[in-house]
């Protein structure tokens, strides 16, 4: 049996929104780097210290419900938007803020940007 | 003018930096033109973006946008007026573009490829689009 452990995650340089604290469970394991070019440093360093796992999204498709957190590098349009309004943790490592026609369900309980691997801390 | 020996000229578009065929166009992807925004995602995008991404097939992909560049929409010419830090990387490993009819010369978001403030195109399944880099001396 796996065993999870927490992270915080703050908000990096000319970042926005979080802290967001970030447990997997059995249920919702994935970390799920959508970046492209595969696993993101800070999509790796959130699955080693919690011990869940890295999911490149960009190889396959995971359904929501099992996503812990989902790490973007999004320029501030889209990916930024869709996880947190499927209220999915999202974690931007471009400094981005609210922005575009899914603004309204970026939120800093849901999001946090602008974050380096050094921004990712264990709980 | 061509020197002896030297090469032609290019006529016409210029340079063609990328070229896309439209393979699926999201349910959202009207909502979104309706403000002034298209998303493009290649086609091995995850399936919770399709929505509102226009997904395409890329044939030539030399770089991305700069601004006095032209994105074109089946023959529909949108002037590049500004580039965000990381519109290259994303149309170059992920085919993705966020295209913004905002008129800004100073793009907003780092994802931004801003065209004048005007109706977007609608594009459809086998539509093209390309990145066009014209001809020095030669109107965009």
């Amino acid at each position: 049996m796996a065993e999870y452990r927490s992270v915080k995650i703050k908000k990096g340089k000319g970042g926005w929104g979080g802290p967001l604290t970030v447990r997997p469970t059995a249920a919702r394991p994935l970390v799920y780097s959508v970046t492209g070019g595969g696993i993101h440093p800070v999509a790796q360093r959130i699955a080693d210290l919690t011990g869940g796992e890295a999911f490149d999204g960009f190889k396959s498709s995971a359904p929501f419900d099992k996503i812990a957190v989902a790490v973007i590098d999004c320029g501030g349009t889209a990916r930024v938007g869709v996880y947190p309004m499927k209220k999915v943790l999202t974690v931007d490592v471009h400094a981005t803020s609210p922005s575009g026609p899914l603004a309204m369900f970026i939120t800093e309980d849901l999001f946090v940007s602008g974050v380096g691997t050094d921004d990712v801390q264990p709980a | 003018m061509t020197g002896p020996g030297g090469p032609a000229t290019p006529r016409g578009p210029g340079e063609v930096r990328y070229e896309t065929t439209v393979v699926a166009v999201g349910e959202m992807v009207e909502e979104f033109r309706g403000q002034g925004v298209m998303i493009l995602f290649g086609e091995q995008a995850p399936e919770e973006l399709w929505e509102f991404s226009v997904r395409h097939r890329p044939g030539t992909v030399e770089g991305g946008p700069a601004p006095g560049d032209v994105v074109e929409v089946d023959g529909v010419r949108l002037p590049v007026l500004a580039v965000g830090a990381v519109v290259e990387d994303n149309l170059l490993r992920l085919g993705h573009l966020d295209l913004k009819a905002d008129g800004r010369t100073d793009p907003a978001l780092p994802g931004d490829v801003c065209v004048p403030a005007s109706e977007l195109p609608a594009p459809r399944p086998g539509s093209v689009i390309r990145v066009l880099r014209p001809t020095k001396g030669e109107a965009p």
